[in-house]
């Protein structure tokens, strides 16, 4: 037997080749280098734009290397390919990141109820793990089997984390389609520990209206014992559940979370509160609030331990990510550790998610009587802002959001606290502006007194698309008739928090299907109409035209890649199995939908957007998304869009930019709305849908830039395109713009234009 | 000859350059002027924040209007900028966003906005300061063929040219109205 033989059997073993569900394609539990053809074909037309945050690199110790002015370093690296591994680098932390997360929970669950559990996902969802299928070949029916596939993804990680050592790779595309994979890793990663939190803990699936629970500050009863939970990981959280209902005391702790633990301790238990977004997380914990906080992973502070003593809250942290220096006590009683706690004031790290739930009660039990938690009233505000002589401007030079902080705390001074409430919505909390304040101003604090505790509603995640879903809004998503499906995922740093309440509303009016995930679920329910409803009270939750779905945390992301998968797999029956290529190009070419990040921040964020541009969904960046440094941009009606029709399988010249960019940053919010709706077109669209786009694209582009789109003739291809409204206008703009009607296909494709395996006949069903 | 100075801490520290190419500070209002008006066929990007901020009695949109009358100036509208230039009965040369206008600006074959050819000389007021900061990094890198000027009180590193740090708005005013001066 061959080398390759041999190695075709072991992963035979793995995905189990000889299960008949689906004949295994051309990609099982793909290397490195096996989907690098495609990554380089989407490159030829997105081509990686390079927005470099340094001019150096200090990787090494042959540098620092300057490499301005077509410079390299001194292993031979220019600034492009620097750029690109950077980005691998960036992307191998987020992939590990959401992988270690997954390793931990299915490892947990698996002690709790057995490898052999089974997966059960309800009766609504039959391809239960499209990412998985698709990627590995692999059909996952036990928690056993999805420790398999995050043990394919540590194998390939530790490939691409090679990659990035000195004197390795050498090109800036090659660094790309490794970041293209760490991408793909990612998705898997978060599939993979969904699933198993969905089934270890039961949390809601097969179900669209999962319940409307609380979120905000204003819902938090500070009479009872608080317990904050801070990071994404809901294991302790939801050990500390089942520890409360034990001990009937369910209704006496106040359980809140911030970030994605706060969405999944939902999940298991719908009297948990949220508190907000990661934005939140400094100036919630400075009011001292919580009697406990309990740190996981993942986008916690650093500074918790400092911030904790501030208040006089208790410390418990017990994830092996996060130690923070402090005494493990792991093998302690916990009654022991309890006094520690409240007695000896210490701060302790607990590597046991059950004890560290049972410890977290116990000591804001024993704790939150001794507290005074009182909070900075307006009146206190005005009189401590009043210190601020606003020379200095030392506060604005440091924020990170460029806020204009100086101005409103010296208004706040004077009496007038509106502009600093304004600001607290756009405060990304990581308070710099305090480190430089040279009166020691508390200006967060300032800021949350102005602003007062709001409460508001949000739907708990509600897990995977449903099969049946799909089979009805497949025909009309890849038809164009729905206009499009929009992901608002990742972090909250944002030019301001309701920017993706209004977004997320504009679309969900115009009958996208909306879809949120993490604390971008959470801020698009920070905002309430003049009924006093937010968007989850406003719109069914159902994935169809104009509803507004809560998919879950950040790992819920999975479930609308894997939604899109699902159109391909079940709506246009193609094979789904080890096949990446040919459903990645039914993505790209067919079904309009875009991944919006609206407040990126972390490098789980960049993951998760890299991974989406590889299954051929293209990425919105808000502001702060630059700084990412790189993107995928055609040169619009310049380039190739040269595709084949799968029916002919001949070539096609179609003129159209659709998708017209793969990975872009958009600067506002106005101008956000229409460059999503254009993203959301397809090649695929017909007359009417795109019709329908159209509408949506010409209405709002009046609406908040004046005028007819001045790209409009590149997304017309012949007059039955062209919206009924605005016909006569638009006519008559296409013909002073001297517009060529252009070629429609039904069955628009890339394979084919490139080196693969998959013929182009794969892609016809 | 006076000594060249050279931004490395602007405004806003967030975009502190760690690098070695600075941006060469243009204090002189009528030195900004001259540098301007030596381009063959400069290229003004406009911002959002040029529709919203007022300096003295005017929007700062209105003194790019009056600059880039001068030269005939091609400008380029950025998110939303448009719609408020179309109030003030003027139309940009081309409407893009930033990221978009940046990514052809890079490549040294385009030939700019209304086939005029190359553009040799970008300028940028308006654009949010850590984005302009991060587009401005990309043309230094990758666009050697032309220059940039940031005409932005708050000061951009990775320009070839940059206003210098101007916290005061009445300065401000001053610096931008003896740009116009110089121009006429």
């Amino acid at each position: 037997m061959s080398k390759t033989e041999k190695f075709r059997e072991k992963i035979n073993a793995i995905i189990r080749a000889e299960e008949s569900w689906e004949a295994v394609g051309q990609t099982p539990l793909p290397q490195v280098t096996d989907l690098r053809n495609w990554d380089f074909r989407l490159m030829r037309t997105y081509r990686p734009f390079y927005a470099p945050f340094c001019d150096l690199c200090c990787l090494c110790g042959l540098g620092k290397c300057d490499l301005t002015r077509d410079r390299k370093g001194a292993c031979g690296i220019d600034i492009a390919t620097q750029q690109a591994r950077m980005i691998l680098i960036s992307c191998l932390m987020g992939a590990a990141a959401h992988g270690a997360h997954g390793r931990h929970l299915i490892e947990h669950l698996i002690e709790k109820h057995g490898e052999g559990h089974p997966l059960d996902l309800g009766d609504q969802v039959n391809v239960e793990a499209p990412i998985i299928r698709t990627v590995l070949g692999l059909k996952p029916k036990t928690l056993g089997d999805l420790r398999r596939a995050v043990e394919y993804v540590e194998r390939e990680l530790i490939h691409l984390v090679a990659a990035t050592h000195t004197g390795q790779e050498g090109s800036n595309l090659d660094y790309e389609s490794k970041a293209f994979h760490a991408g793909m890793l990612d998705h898997v990663a978060l599939e993979a520990c969904d699933i198993a939190q969905i089934t270890g803990f039961n949390y809601p699936t097969s179900v669209a209206e999962t319940p409307l629970v609380e979120l905000g500050w204003g819902t938090i009863d500070r009479t009872k014992p608080v317990i904050l939970l801070v990071g994404h990981n809901a294991a302790a959280a939801n050990s500390m559940t089942d520890y409360l209902r034990r001990k009937n005391l369910l209704d006496k702790v106040e359980l809140a979370g911030i970030c994605c633990t706060a969405l999944d301790t939902t999940r298991y238990n719908e009297g948990a509160k949220v508190v907000g977004p990661l934005a939140q997380q400094r100036f919630f914990l400075k009011t001292g609030i919580a009697d406990v906080i309990v740190t996981d992973e993942q986008c916690v502070l650093a500074d918790i331990p400092a911030l904790a003593k501030e208040t006089g809250a208790a410390l418990i942290a017990w994830s092996d990510k996060i130690c923070y220096g402090l005494d493990n006590v792991t093998e302690k009683e916990t009654g022991e550790i309890v006094k520690m706690i409240t007695g000896e004031k210490k701060q302790v790290l607990v590597l046991d998610p059950d004890k560290a739930a049972q410890t977290a009660v116990e000591t804001a039990l024993a704790l939150a009587p001794t507290r005074n938690k009182v909070i900075l009233t307006p009146e206190q505000a005005v009189e401590i802002a009043g210190r601020c002589r606003r020379k200095c401007e030392k506060c604005n030079q440091s924020c990170a959001n460029l806020l204009p902080v100086a101005t409103a705390v010296s208004q706040a001074g004077e009496g007038k606290l509106e502009p600093l409430a304004d600001l607290f919505r756009k405060c990304t909390g990581c308070g710099k502006c305090e480190a430089a304040c040279d009166f020691n101003l508390p200006i967060l604090k300032l800021m949350a007194a102005a602003a007062g505790a709001e409460k508001y509603r949000m739907r708990v995640g509600r897990g995977p698309i449903h099969d049946v879903e799909i089979r009805k809004v497949g025909s009309p998503i890849v038809l164009g008739t729905i206009p499009g499906v929009v992901l608002f995922a990742g972090c909250s740093n944002y030019p301001d928090v309701g920017d993706v309440a209004w977004m997320a509303e504009e679309l969900a009016r115009r009958k996208y299907i909306v879809c949120l995930s993490g604390c971008a679920a959470m801020a698009a329910g920070m905002y309430k109409d003049a009924d006093g409803r937010t968007i989850y009270e406003k719109h069914p939750p159902s994935f169809d035209a104009g509803g507004v779905l809560n998919v879950g945390s950040c790992v819920s992301n999975s479930h609308v890649v894997g939604a899109a998968i699902k159109i391909a797999n079940i709506f246009a029956a193609l094979p789904g199995r080890a096949n990446f290529e040919l459903i990645a190009d039914y993505i790209l070419n067919r079904v309009g939908a875009c991944a919006v990040v609206w407040g990126p921040y972390s490098q789980k964020a960049l993951a998760i957007g890299t991974g989406a541009i590889r299954w051929g969904i293209p990425l919105l960046l808000g502001p702060h998304g630059a700084k990412y440094r790189r993107l995928f941009l055609s040169k619009k009606e310049y380039d190739d869009w040269t595709v084949i029709d799968g029916r002919t399988e001949q070539l096609v010249d179609t003129r159209e930019p659709t998708p017209e960019h793969m990975a872009i940053v958009v600067e506002t919010r106005e101008r956000a709305l229409p460059t999503m709706i254009k993203l959301c077109m397809r090649r695929n669209d017909t007359a009417p849908g795109r019709a329908i786009k159209l509408h949506q694209y010409v209405s709002v582009y009046k609406e908040h830039l004046g005028t007819l789109p001045d790209d409009l003739q590149n997304f017309v291809r012949t007059e039955r395109d062209v919206p009924l409204v605005y016909k006569k206008e638009v006519l008559a703009y296409l013909k002073a713009a001297g517009w060529q009607p252009k070629p429609t296909l039904s069955l628009p494709t890339i394979i084919g234009t490139y080196e693969t395996k998959v013929p182009v006949s794969a892609t016809l069903r | 000859m006076p000594e060249r100075e050279f931004l490395f801490v602007p405004y806003y520290t967030v975009n502190t350059l760690t690098g070695t190419k600075a941006a060469r500070v243009v204090s002189d209002p009528v030195e900004a002027a001259e540098i301007i008006d030596r381009a063959r066929n400069p290229l003004y990007i406009l911002g959002p924040e040029a529709i919203t901020a007022v300096v003295g009695e005017k929007l700062l949109l209105e003194y790019v209007f009056e600059i880039v009358k001068t030269n005939n100036i091609l400008t380029c509208a950025t998110a939303h900028v448009k719609k408020k230039m179309l109030a003030f009965g003027k139309r940009p040369d081309c409407v893009y966003d930033i990221i978009e206008i940046i990514h052809f600006l890079k490549m040294p074959d385009w030939q700019g906005v209304r086939g005029r050819g190359p553009h040799d000389l970008v300028l940028f007021t308006g654009v949010r300061c850590d984005l302009a900061e991060r587009g401005l990094a990309t043309l230094k890198h990758f666009a050697p063929h032309l220059k940039t000027f940031a005409v932005c009180r708050r000061g951009h590193p990775n320009a070839d040219y940059t206003a210098p740090v101007i916290p005061r708005m009445e300065k401000w005013r001053e610096y931008l109205e003896g740009i116009i001066k110089g121009l006429y």
